[in-house]
């Protein structure tokens, strides 16, 4: 999970760096036009033109930037879906969630996704990774129905190792009986 | 005798470990009275694993320095707390508290001749225990003996030479000889268990003594670490973590602390128990599609799938010949507790009480089921004959009790209970009685508990 922040925080960095970079060349090849302009004496219209359509590429990559920005966030935050005790099918709450997930998926085909199945801590550890593993393949068929490539989905178990909520008490049961989404963009 | 003390030669040889050779000299074991008494060997005294035992009373007065260098160390005391100890935590003595003795301790002696049995069968005792030492140095020399209070007669006795600090292990010895006295069986002194202690998200592997003494830190995987089984050696044990981030299976050997990864297929692969020969494990995959249990040729490593059905089965474990299977699985619709061959054929059901039955653990003796059931929102520990025949519940506590895992003489149970937002190993008669905490720690919730085979730690 904390990797996986780290591999979007990489991401907005890559992206803001490679702005910033986009608009250091813009700039200097207004410099040089300028120069052009003045040495052989023709109509300053021309950079004033080229100056407006640079500004307006510049505004059109902060957008982009900003959207991307967004995407990373909607990425981040895949809303987790619950079960019930000893159970693994999908409530329509969770068909729901998952109907979400499956419009994002399709949209920004360039994500994956790591499905992680928990149970809460009752019952055997060992039963619970078998039920967390049925946990995360129903949500994973559920998507593939739904349209997302079978191949972007990855499943694993965590049974009841990784509570959200480490209390031992209903509240925290039910927090922790999830499907958790990793969105990543590229496999690991 | 002359056995013994060959062995201890032959050992000496083999040995390169110059302290252990030391020990080994200076510790050995004489019969003091070879054959004292019929009864010992022969006669069984009770039945403890009877539901209707009743713990046996029995009385410790401090042992006696019949040597002529002065106790410093306080060891008087130090043998007859210990040895009490001990007895209590077999589960299977009432010991008397040393302020109802009656005996004039500076008049009686440690010998059937020197007792008056009418002092400590007036208090309720049915059994004594005297002893006595000489130190030397760092020598010491120590004799037990144990008599039956009613009878006025000696059921058997020892003598130990060994330094100061193996106090401890002479009373393990003379423990042990009390329990095969008493019941037929030495107990279960030099034994191990195997747990998993879990800090945050971070869990390992641990082993601790049956006395709750000796903790120490097997694995450092820094992930999950799961489901240890010891070999039938004692030198290894199996393990799922997930160090290389899938539920992978892998063995430890313990001595060395080298790990050496046995299963990595996609999905999961769950360590389960070696078998009685020790040539095969059995493990769960997921690797086909859905949770089914394999059995793992150790020498060829060469799976073979023993289950085949679309719902969940996990935790298998072996009858104590091999030839047959306990596992869970959900085909019934909740999880429940089958029986199989150990070739996967004759697939029958053995729980029908409750909804939720998991963790199955032959007894060894090959009678008894152990495993873990919900019966009004919390989990018990159960057991059950092979034929589904008398159902018992063993534990009652409010909180959880999971993970039963049999002790090699099948007297006792371990298990985590979970309590007061804590969970800890604990252990219980088999008839469910004398439940004790064998390990509970801050900060840490300690789980899942594998009792090794019997070791010669001494």
């Amino acid at each position: 999970m904390k990797r996986n922040i780290k591999i979007i925080g990489m991401l907005i960095l890559v992206l803001s760096f490679s702005f910033i970079f986009m608009s250091g060349c813009a700039k200097e090849q207004v410099v040089k036009d300028e120069k052009l302009v003045t040495e052989e004496g023709k109509a300053a219209v021309t950079a004033t033109g080229e100056k407006e359509a640079l500004l307006k590429e510049e505004e059109e990559a902060k957008t982009a930037l900003k959207e991307r920005e967004l995407v990373m966030q909607e990425a981040a935050a895949f809303e987790a879906i619950r079960f019930d005790f000893d159970k693994y099918d999908l409530s329509p709450e969770a068909r729901e969630i998952l109907g979400e997930h499956a419009d994002w998926l399709l949209k920004h085909t360039e994500f994956e996704v790591i499905i992680e199945g928990h149970c809460d801590e009752r019952g055997s550890g060992e039963y619970n990774l078998a039920l967390g593993e049925r946990r995360a393949e129903a949500a994973r068929d559920y998507l593939v129905t739904l349209g997302v490539d079978n191949g972007r989905l990855t499943t694993i178990s965590y049974g009841e190792e990784l509570p959200l909520d480490p209390s031992h008490n209903e509240d925290a049961w039910a927090k922790n009986r999830r499907d958790h989404f990793v969105v990543v963009t590229e496999k690991k | 005798m002359i056995l013994q003390m060959r062995y201890e030669t032959l050992n000496l040889k083999l040995e390169t470990n110059v302290v252990k050779i030391m020990r080994k000299i200076t510790f050995f074991l004489v019969l003091l009275v070879f054959c004292c008494s019929s009864l010992a060997f022969g006669k069984v005294y009770i039945d403890i694993d009877s539901p209707a035992f009743q713990k046996f009373t029995a009385a410790i007065p401090d042992f006696k320095n019949i040597g002529s260098n002065k106790d410093t160390e306080n060891l008087s005391v130090r043998f007859s707390d210990s040895l009490t100890e001990m007895l209590k935590i077999t589960g299977f003595f009432r010991m008397i508290d040393k302020n109802a003795f009656l005996e004039d301790q500076s008049k009686a002696g440690i010998t059937a001749g020197s007792i008056d049995f009418h002092d400590w069968s007036s208090i309720g005792a049915e059994f004594l225990v005297k002893g006595g030492f000489q130190c030397n140095g760092k020598d010491l020399t120590a004799e037990f003996r144990l008599f039956d209070v009613v009878e006025g007669n000696l059921l058997t006795a020892r003598k130990y030479w060994g330094t100061r600090e193996e106090i401890k292990v002479m009373v393990l010895k003379f423990t042990s000889e009390i329990l095969l006295a008493l019941t037929g069986e030495r107990g279960v002194f030099e034994t191990k268990i195997a747990f998993i202690g879990k800090k945050g998200k971070m869990s390992d592997i641990y082993v601790i003594d049956f006395d709750g003494s000796r903790l120490v830190r097997v694995t450092r995987n820094r992930s999950i670490t799961l489901l240890p089984h010891w070999s039938q050696d004692g030198k290894k044990l199996s393990f799922t973590s997930y160090m290389r981030g899938n539920p992978d299976l892998y063995f430890i050997d313990i001595s060395k602390r080298k790990i050496k990864r046995i299963s990595n297929f996609k999905g999961l692969n769950l360590s389960g128990p070696w078998s009685p020969d020790g040539s095969k494990i059995l493990l769960t995959l997921s690797k086909d599609g859905n949770e089914e249990i394999y059995v793992m040729d150790l020498k060829e490593r060469k799976l073979r799938r023993l289950t085949y059905d679309p719902a969940i089965d996990v935790s298998p474990t072996w009858s104590p010949d091999g030839k047959k299977i306990a596992f869970v699985s959900s085909r019934s619709g909740s999880p429940q507790v089958f029986i199989m061959n150990s070739d996967g054929s004759n697939v029958r059901r053995l729980t029908y009480e409750g909804r939720y039955n998991t963790s199955p653990c032959w007894s060894p003796d090959g009678k008894r089921i152990a495993y873990e059931g919900m019966t009004n929102g919390h989990f018990q520990i159960f057991s059950i004959d092979e034929g589904g025949g008398n159902f018992l519940q063993l534990t009652f506590e409010k909180g959880g009790c999971e993970y039963p895992s049999w002790s090699p003489d099948g007297r006792y149970l371990a298990f985590s209970l979970r309590k007061n937002g804590k969970i800890r190993i604990c252990i219980i008669n088999s008839n469910g009685l004398n439940l004790r905490t064998l390990h509970e720690e801050t900060g840490m919730d300690a789980i899942c508990p594998s009792w090794s085979p019997r070791f010669n730690f001494y």
